[in-house]
């Protein structure tokens, strides 16, 4: 190795990135045998939603706000923005739900779990947020009754749910951003550790104490 | 949905003491927790043998 190729920033990042992730690991061909199960289709069907709410998402932010109100095709896009949404947090919960109960954090893990544990959270007002920009008497309804929530919680001078242009920021462009690298951040984490298997009911089993057998008390 | 639903009225509620949500909520938990034990139960295709045999 040179000396400039040692001194260089990006030869230093590029030798970090394949040693953490080689390109058989970033990209592999072939799975456990135990991840052919439904409970492990989950992720990738909340990925494939938000592929579709971020694409719906892009085509009615081009046309603004309003766009959905006045044309046949907003209203089309704005379904389907609405419809990918509700599938994403139905997928998501159910992924979460089964990496629960698998304990997903094992075998160091805990960063995979904690990504993904937080895109939820973050995923929850960026969702909220597009519910007040609907520009209609339902997302005036929500605002003021969140307004109330966030000011009982002693958030409400960092945010206004009443001021439009911040809400809609939010939901555009701060919270989807978060959103997105919290879910890159997840996947990577993934393919570094690989998926987590489920655990081995015969390891438990023959770990137990062996039970003695039962006696007559009396 | 609009369509198939009729919408224009108000939206009908769960309520048992302090436990209150909207029917719809209800039903997509309910339709949640249908599905995740239908992930779990439920054979996967082309999955084929049992754990044992697949490590024997």
């Amino acid at each position: 190795m040179s000396v400039t190729e040692e001194r260089s920033w990006t030869a230093r990042v590029r030798r970090r990135a394949v040693g953490a992730l080689p390109p058989e690991k970033l990209l592999p061909d072939r799975q456990p045998s135990y991840v052919a199960s439904w409970i492990y289709v989950f992720g990738v069907l909340s990925l494939a939603s938000l592929v579709v709410l971020i694409a719906s998402g892009c085509i009615l932010a081009t046309k603004g706000p309003g766009w959905w109100h006045v044309t046949g095709i907003g209203h089309f896009f704005n379904s389907i923005h609405l419809w990918s949404v509700e599938l994403f947090f139905f997928f998501m919960v159910i992924h979460l739900w089964g990496k629960y109960w698998m304990a997903a954090w094992r075998g160091g893990r805990a960063r995979v779990w904690m990504t993904g544990a937080v895109t939820f959270l973050v995923a929850v007002p960026c969702a909220l947020t597009g519910y007040v920009s609907q520009q209609n008497f339902d997302a005036q309804w929500i605002s003021t009754q969140a307004k109330d929530a966030m000011n009982s919680v002693g958030v409400g001078a960092f945010f206004n749910l009443l001021n439009f242009g911040q809400m809609y920021s939010y939901h555009v462009l701060l919270l989807p951003l978060a959103v997105v690298g919290l879910v890159v951040a997840h996947i990577l984490l993934v393919r570094k550790h690989g998926v987590v298997p489920p655990f081995d009911l015969r390891e438990r089993v023959s770990q137990e104490p062996a039970r003695e057998p039962e006696t007559e008390s009396d | 949905m609009a369509a198939v639903f009729n919408l224009n009225h108000h939206a009908s509620y769960v309520h048992w003491h302090f436990f209150q949500m909207a029917v719809a909520n209800v039903v997509v938990i309910i339709v949640m927790l249908a599905v995740f034990i239908a992930a779990i139960v439920a054979p996967f295709p082309g999955r084929r043998g049992t754990h044992a045999d697949r490590e024997a």
